[in-house]
């Protein structure tokens, strides 16, 4: 029964997390319509943002979410006058592969700069240390505080989002950009407040992970098709789909405990030989391919 | 000016002849090796190692360096050739076995090597080496341990490590010797105590070998191997793969790690709190030295087999005087991965100076009937012997292993050797505690 508990509660703590990360995907994609597949790269700036600044001026790491906010805000706002605004007049397969060259770029950035091994954080006030809640559950105080602060951040660009008027804008931005520009919406800065916005959530993300994964220039990918799975799942644009899906994607990740929890229950000896561990991200990609089939706009989604 | 011409013509056919007859004069042919290892991604800590530890070695054997007590030393170069020097390309493979067998295609028609030497993981060792085998280039490896590598009846493939079966046997036994109260300082423990084991390996060719070696051994040695799981060395999060291991509750927890993922597993079983009596590594990840720096005291009582302790330079000398030019030259100890690369470069002087030549058939000719006494080696072996022919064609049939235990000695963190039982330099510290 502890694992089963214990994996459930770990599968939430980290999803809170993962749908902090799929937050700027799903924003950019509901406001331009524009898949960004430099996402995982942007959390990795986030990480290292993280864990540079926490290093170089011995803060506690958790307090540097301020200045890996500004820097995925201005990476953003650089990518977007930089080259997205140019992008998005092209067709279709012209924006694909212009993120993904970014994707590429951003990558032998980070190897030229930090190197190609993984760095972690070794120092800070909750690093190293964890909490027996009970019921066989052990919560490190990092992925605690990680998914509190996530949730926090989440609820903040959500309020951002429907209760100010720069929010609004953005969403009419979204619904209709024609419509906006007549209302005297100006959508060029939508669109870059979008990608800012985009980035400051997901570096947020990355320097929340920094405090109990390492880092290095290669790990993007994997979150990039996490995210893809959770925006999909929680259905593309939606803010309140994206923290729901990641929650599910997080406790989805966790169904090897499941399955031991039923080996040990059933105790078949079969069960025990199936490699669940080391298929633990196939089920999230399952997950991706069911709902694009079943659902394809996802579970809260509007856009088509 | 007949004469003038007829002179002329002499000067040059007899220059001419020499050329061809005595390579000596053309002055010292350069022997290109092909390195291939993991020089960028999750092992590039391991793939650093190993190229400061291949080319301390080829430094050694293209220079006199009169105060190391060792054949390869004593010569500028391979003497048999004309002091042809070694000279290493090195290529990164970033763990990955189909650009590893693109490398050493490269390698092999591009750069012209006259053979190779890789590529630590082993499941880039298995691509490489079929190149290598299709070209007809000669291949040692120094590092890859998973024991299929020797099984496949290749002709052109030496290994001088010694493989997993051996390391898993190793520590087997010592676990057996706790049982029988052989083990340093520890009286003999209940077998019950230490009857339930579970292991996590990473799943590429090496991991997985691993995985399936622990459980024959356990079944033969009367062990209960409660949960047997491989995952994925570049996962960023291990907390559920921990977390399915303390649910079996072992007394003895067993891995097959790389560098990062072995950091992350020893950083999540803290965390989740788990209590095992032992941790064992297979070597790799276990015993880098970002391991230690990036886990300092938390290590104390882990376990890991190796091949090469800072230890060993106190009982060999000739370990010992390597293992001080390495320092210079790295800032740190020798380890396994870097004591083996230098011992496979090693290897490749000494079966060029027996060979006398880059002709393949000539080096596999000389690789097959190769020795290398112990005394020439920093690793703790009898010596370098490969078979000739058999079930474990072109293994080293003369290395052997050692069991390690952190400890903490003066403040500092020392790798104390725990097994073989007649060589152990500490106290095995039993049982292992985190908390």
């Amino acid at each position: 029964m502890d694992i089963l508990v214990s994996s459930l509660f770990a599968g939430l703590l980290i999803g809170m997390v993962l749908a902090m990360m799929a937050l700027g995907l799903t924003i950019i994609f509901g406001v331009m319509e524009i898949v960004n597949f430099a996402h995982g790269e942007f959390l990795m700036v986030g990480m290292y943002t993280g864990l540079l600044t926490a290093q170089a001026t011995g803060m506690e790491p958790l307090l540097t979410l301020p200045v890996a906010a500004a820097a995925g805000f201005l990476l953003g706002i650089i990518c977007y006058f930089g080259f997205i605004k140019f992008v998005i007049r092209g067709p279709m397969v012209a924006q694909l592969l212009g993120t993904f060259g970014l994707m590429i770029f951003l990558r032998n950035l980070a190897l030229l700069f930090f190197g190609a091994e993984d760095r972690a954080i070794h120092q800070g006030i909750l690093v190293g240390k964890s909490f027996d809640i009970g019921m066989g559950i052990i919560a490190p105080a990092t992925k605690l505080a990680a998914a509190a602060l996530s949730v926090i951040a989440f609820w903040v660009v959500w309020l951002v989002i429907n209760r100010t008027k720069i929010g609004k804008a953005l969403t009419a931005t979204s619904l209709n950009a024609q419509g906006a520009r007549y209302m005297g919406i100006s959508t060029e800065r939508m669109n870059a407040l979008a990608w800012g916005i985009g980035g400051s959530t997901v570096t947020i993300a990355g320097a929340l992970l920094v405090n109990f994964w390492s880092v290095n220039p290669f790990m993007g990918l994997l979150f990039t098709m996490i995210a893809f799975a959770i925006v999909a799942l929680g259905g593309f644009g939606s803010v309140p789909g994206a923290f729901f899906a990641g929650l599910v994607v997080g406790v989805i990740t966790e169904i090897p405990g499941i399955w031991d929890f039923l080996t040990y229950i059933f105790n078949f000896g079969w069960m025990a030989d199936v490699p669940m561990t080391s298929l633990k991200y196939m089920w999230v990609y399952l997950a991706y391919f069911v709902i694009m089939i079943v659902r394809p706009r996802g579970l809260f989604g509007w856009k088509r | 000016m007949k004469k003038f011409f007829l002179l002329t013509l002499a000067v040059c056919l007899v220059a001419f002849w020499g050329m061809n007859v005595n390579p000596v004069m053309a002055g010292p042919k350069t022997i290109k090796i092909g390195v291939i290892y993991p020089l960028t991604g999750g092992a590039a800590a391991a793939g650093r190692e190993l190229k400061a530890g291949a080319e301390l070695a080829a430094k050694i054997a293209n220079n006199v360096m009169a105060e190391l007590d060792m054949d390869m030393a004593k010569n500028a170069g391979i003497k048999s050739m004309g002091g042809a020097k070694i000279k290493l390309i090195f290529k990164d493979h970033q763990a990955n076995p189909t650009l590893g067998s693109d490398l050493a295609k490269k390698l092999i028609l591009d750069d012209k090597v006259d053979g190779m030497l890789g590529c630590y993981h082993s499941s880039v060792t298995k691509t490489v080496s079929a190149v290598c085998e299709q070209y007809g280039v000669p291949m040692i490896n120094g590092t890859s341990t998973s024991p299929a590598l020797t099984k496949r009846g290749f002709k052109w493939f030496w290994r001088t490590t010694p493989h997993d079966k051996w390391f898993t046997k190793d520590l087997f036994e010592l676990l057996k010797g706790l049982t029988q109260g052989k083990v340093k300082g520890v009286k003999a423990v209940p077998e019950k105590e230490i009857s339930n084991l579970a292991s996590a390996c990473e799943k590429t060719e090496w991991g997985s070998h691993v995985s399936s070696i622990i459980k024959s051994l356990a079944k033969e040695y009367g062990f209960n191997l409660r949960k047997s799981l491989l995952y994925t060395a570049k996962s960023p999060d291990l907390s559920s793969e921990v977390r399915s291991l303390k649910a079996a509750r072992p007394d003895v927890m067993l891995f097959a790690s790389y560098t990062s993922d072995a950091i992350l597993l020893v950083k999540t079983l803290k965390a989740q709190k788990a209590q095992p009596k032992i941790i064992w590594g297979q070597d790799a990840g276990f015993e880098k030295p970002e391991f230690r720096s990036n886990l300092r005291d938390s290590i104390v009582g882990i376990l890991t087999r190796t091949v090469f302790l800072p230890k060993v330079a106190q009982i060999k000398e000739v370990a010992g005087q390597v293992n001080a030019l390495y320092k210079g030259k790295t800032g740190n100890d020798l380890g396994g991965a870097s004591a083996r690369a230098f011992t496979g470069v090693q290897t490749w002087v000494h079966v060029l100076e027996k060979a006398r030549s880059t002709q393949p058939a000539d080096i596999q000719k000389a690789a097959n009937a190769i020795r290398i006494p112990g005394d020439q080696l920093v690793v703790p072996w009898a010596g370098i012997q490969f078979t000739p022919s058999g079930d474990e064609l072109g293994q080293n049939v003369l290395g052997s292993g050692l069991i390690g235990q952190y400890q903490m000695v003066d403040g500092k963190l020392v790798l104390e050797i725990i097994y073989p039982f007649d060589v152990a330099t500490a106290d095995m510290i039993f049982p292992f505690k985190w908390f």
